[in-house]
């Protein structure tokens, strides 16, 4: 037991900071749903919440890496517009006169088409800064506004329509909630299974294992997170499908970012790069990488946004970058590299998005929205400095 | 006079939670003397020094601190209070602008005003004035980022004189200077005596310490063992109460045996990658064996530190000469390719080259060798562990366990986790460069015999040393470097300091 009590201050305070991002969290969320009267966390509320951050979430899960390594990405918002309007031309225009009524194929080939379109862009920036060593700074600055450009061109400063009934799915399906019982205790199968896997592992190498009484708690306290969210979402629509896409791909870069050696890389030269170099780290070959990840994330993102709002226009993605690189920051990335988590990311995201809905409801005027949020922002990257320097 | 103290630090005790770091420490430093101070790693000089510097501020540590017999209550300030209480610290890592004059750096945050704005005139006059007062010979309207070393910490000295300071604290101060700087640094440190400017003294070098100061004080585990007159100790005294042990010798003694020749460097020339008319290895030539130590020694600036990283393939562009292995030439282009043909580098500075200090030492061991625990793109943790484990253990890294940051550890400490790393890819030929700089006696000796260790099972070792004791005291054959230059390579009966300085001064 003093083992398990031991192990959790332990952990507490190597994680303070994610922890106290969460109880940041939950003190908005506590907030919000007194001023609304407990309107905040209703089931309906609660599922465009999670649906909205959906979008700038994917660019931050991408950003994390792109940071860790000490460099940041502008035009990701622009990008992730840029590919939502050439989906929604694809969706609108070209497979109707080319593909007709193949509705599931052609929703395929606007995804791979997105992504293509995204990754690509990215492949672009990231040879200019990783191999020409153009600053990221300048070079996706000036990408944003090739971007605009290509924005304009391919809308011709009209409105697409993205809204056609399979196409939609990708980011306004819900599963019926007998399906999402289904999957959720698949997950939570899955977190089982995986942690005996990894338990007799230990084992087999003669490492002492964690004592089973806090794996039981962390996997009964996630288990149980899971089931109360799929409980609120059933009570709505279901689990949304945007929700589980952004859960699929966080656990992805997640386990990139922590089980690889691309992972690895990235955090050893945002920590020091000189010492990542003489330790045989190809530098330029690490870094691209991690720009084409970037734009994997930002393709995906452009083709949910576009199914999202249902049509491609000038304006899509205005922004999107900021509030990413909030939300990296808020989840506690560092600006100078080598620190970040996809999970700290992921609740960054969440706070803006929580944020954003509860002054909604509250009928604050969008001016005060953006003060506000502008505040909360420089706010909580102080107390984190401050907390660090008198832990 | 001789009595006169300036400085009195009382019963002082700074405790860590677990760890006592300073335990009733009583220092009296007298007005106008050389004091030097001594220890291990982990003696507790540095949190001594936190303390005068007001990291630890006045309340967090029992005991007082004496200054002019008024007790000095230092509040959680930045280097400017010290310089108004007239203490001032030196700065082990420079603290200057590069890209602004000496002048500029003086005065840097006091500049003399007029009625709208800096009174440039005043500020370089004045300046000079204090430069030419101590005899450092310095313009100051040169660009510090022009100065070498030994000037730039010159100009930290003329900073500090400059705010009046009384007594000047200078931490490891030679630790990045040739010989010769060293030699200047002491002329000045006299010159300063003898204005009656108080210099607390703190180094790993005892031969300093014999040279300059007037007072030893030696701390070991927190606690002061010893503070005398320096003309009262000598070299063996002082190492035997540093490491609470007698040491008798310094360097270990190996049974190695150096085997057939199994690199060769041919009248190698490389030029600088950022500026390709600078030529900094002009010709340098030498062989090497299985299981020898070849050390290389030179002054700084002398091209050592040049012609490893190139060889290494992270730095010149070898535009001429040979490199063979085997017998068999081979292609130099980067530490990767370097590693794969078995060649390692543990570099200078490991804080900026070897370590990345916000990670896990495990990480920082793993981190040369990914691809021996990856398949398929994904990390084999387990396999990881037990290897880094059973290395760290093999050189005694002391840690509570391998998730510790590096930037917790001790100098001795890190130096093993840099060399750890590349032993982890069973290197045939190991360069060091500077592989004890800036860490203790006591870890020294461990290195050493670290290294003999490795030579008697055949790894052939190439080490640079900027102290001549060292590289006299390991080496199984030196190479002396002159300006980028190999001026000779020594067998051990021609081992001799003044002949190694003659031939490193001597082109």
């Amino acid at each position: 037991m003093s083992d398990t009590v031991s192990y959790l201050k332990q952990q507490l305070k190597k994680n303070f900071q994610t922890y106290a991002i969460i109880l940041a969290m939950i003190v908005i969320w506590i907030l919000f749903s007194f001023l609304t009267e407990g309107r905040y966390i209703g089931p309906q509320n609660i599922s465009n919440l999670f649906r909205q951050m959906v979008i700038t979430s994917f660019l931050a899960v991408g950003m994390v890496l792109v940071m860790v390594t000490g460099n940041i990405d502008l035009s990701v918002g622009k990008l992730a517009g840029f590919v939502s309007v050439i989906v929604a031309r694809f969706q609108a225009d070209i497979w109707f006169n080319y593909i007709p009524n193949h509705e599931v194929l052609t929703t395929i080939f606007s995804v791979l088409i997105g992504i293509g379109v995204g990754t690509v862009f990215e492949i672009i920036q990231g040879y200019l800064i990783a191999y020409l060593h153009i600053p990221a700074f300048i070079v996706t600055l000036g990408g944003s506004w090739v971007l605009s450009g290509g924005i304009l061109i391919i809308t011709e400063g009209k409105t697409i329509p993205a809204n056609q009934p399979v196409f939609s799915v990708i980011a306004q399906g819900y599963l019926s909630p007998t399906v999402g019982w289904i999957v959720s205790a698949l997950v939570i199968l899955f977190l089982i299974f995986s942690m005996l896997k990894s338990r007799r592992n230990k084992v087999k190498y003669g490492f002492k294992p964690l004592p089973m009484a806090i794996e039981v708690i962390r996997l009964v306290a996630l288990s149980v997170l899971i089931a109360i969210y799929v409980a609120i979402v059933n009570r709505y629509n279901g689990v949304q499908i945007p929700v589980m896409l952004l859960a699929v791909t966080a656990v992805v870069m997640s386990y990139i970012s922590t089980n690889t050696p691309v992972g690895r890389y990235a955090y050893a030269i945002g920590g020091n790069r000189e010492a990542a170099r003489l330790s045989g780290v190809n530098i330029n070959k690490n870094v691209f990488r991690v720009f084409v990840l970037m734009g994997l994330m930002c393709g995906i993102s452009g083709v949910v946004l576009a199914s999202y709002v249902g049509y491609g226009t000038i304006a899509a993605g205005q922004g999107y970058e900021l509030d990413a690189i909030a939300s990296t920051v808020l989840g506690g990335t560092s600006t100078l590299g080598g620190v970040g988590t996809i999970f700290g990311a992921i609740i960054g995201s969440l706070i803006m998005a929580s944020l954003t809905s509860g002054l909604q409801m509250l009928n604050v005027p969008a001016a005060w929205q953006y003060v506000l949020k502008g505040i909360v922002l420089v706010v909580a990257v102080y107390a984190d400095v401050y907390l660090k320097k008198n832990r | 006079m001789l009595n006169d103290i300036i400085l009195d630090i009382r019963n002082v005790t700074k405790e860590f939670p677990g760890v006592v770091a300073l335990d009733k420490v009583s220092i009296q430093i007298k007005r106008g003397e050389i004091h030097g101070i001594c220890g291990e790693n982990g003696a507790g000089k540095s949190t001594l020094m936190m303390i005068l510097k007001g990291v630890y501020p006045w309340g967090e540590y029992d005991g007082e601190i004496l200054y002019e017999g008024k007790e000095l209550k230092l509040e959680n300030r930045s280097i400017r209070q010290a310089s108004d209480e007239g203490i001032a610290i030196v700065y082990q890592e420079l603290t200057l602008v590069p890209n602004m004059t000496v002048g500029e750096n003086v005065f840097l945050g006091r500049e003399p005003k007029t009625k709208t704005g800096i009174n440039w005139n005043k500020l370089f006059a004045d300046t000079q004035q204090i430069l030419d007062k101590y005899h450092l010979d310095i313009d100051a309207n040169e660009l510090v980022k022009n100065l070498g070393v030994g000037k730039m910490q010159m100009t930290e000295i003329a900073k500090a004189l400059s705010e009046n300071a009384k007594i000047l604290i200078l931490d490891e101060p030679t630790s990045a200077l040739s010989e010769e700087e060293t030699e200047r640094l002491m002329e000045i440190l006299r010159v300063l005596k003898s204005h009656g400017v108080t210099c607390i003294y703190i180094t790993h070098k005892l031969s300093e310490l014999f040279k300059i100061t007037d007072t030893v004080t030696v701390l070991r585990d927190g606690r002061v063992i010893t503070s005398q007159p320096t003309n009262q100790m000598n070299e063996e005294m002082l190492i035997g109460q540093m490491v609470g042990r007698k040491m008798k010798e310094r360097f270990p003694k190996s049974q190695r045996k150096p085997g057939k020749e199994i690199f060769q460097v041919q009248e190698l020339h490389a030029i600088d990658p950022d500026d390709s008319s600078h030529e900094v290895v002009k010709g340098v030539s030498f062989n090497l064996r299985e299981g020898e130590i070849l050390g290389i020694a030179g002054l700084m600036g002398s091209g050592r530190t040049e012609l490893v990283s190139t060889l290494f393939g992270e730095y010149g562009k070898i535009h001429s000469g040979k490199v063979l292995l085997d017998g068999e030439e081979i292609e130099i282009s980067s530490a990767n390719r370097s590693m794969k043909n078995g060649i390692s580098l543990v570099p200078e500075d490991r804080k900026k080259f070897g370590l990345i200090l916000i990670q896990t030492i495990q990480k920082n061991i793993s981190l040369a060798n990914l691809d021996q625990f990856s398949k398929w793109y994904k990390i084999d943790f387990m396999s990881e562990n037990t290897a880094t484990s059973s290395i760290a253990e093999k050189l005694a890294i002391k840690a509570p366990s391998l998730s510790v940051l590096c930037q917790t550890l001790s100098g001795g400490n890190q130096q093993k986790v840099v060399i750890a790393k590349w032993l982890l890819s069973d290197p045939r030929i190991l360069i060091m460069d500077d592989p004890t700089r800036g860490i203790d006696v006591g870890a020294k000796y461990e290195i050493y015999k670290l290294m003999n260790e490795l030579a008697e099972r055949g790894i052939a070792i190439i080490m640079i040393s900027s102290e001549m004791e060292e590289v006299i005291g390991m080496s199984d054959r030196i190479l002396v470097m002159c300006e980028g230059k190999s001026m000779a390579t020594l067998e051990q009966n021609e081992f001799d300091q003044e002949k190694i300085m003659a031939l490193a001064t001597g082109c």
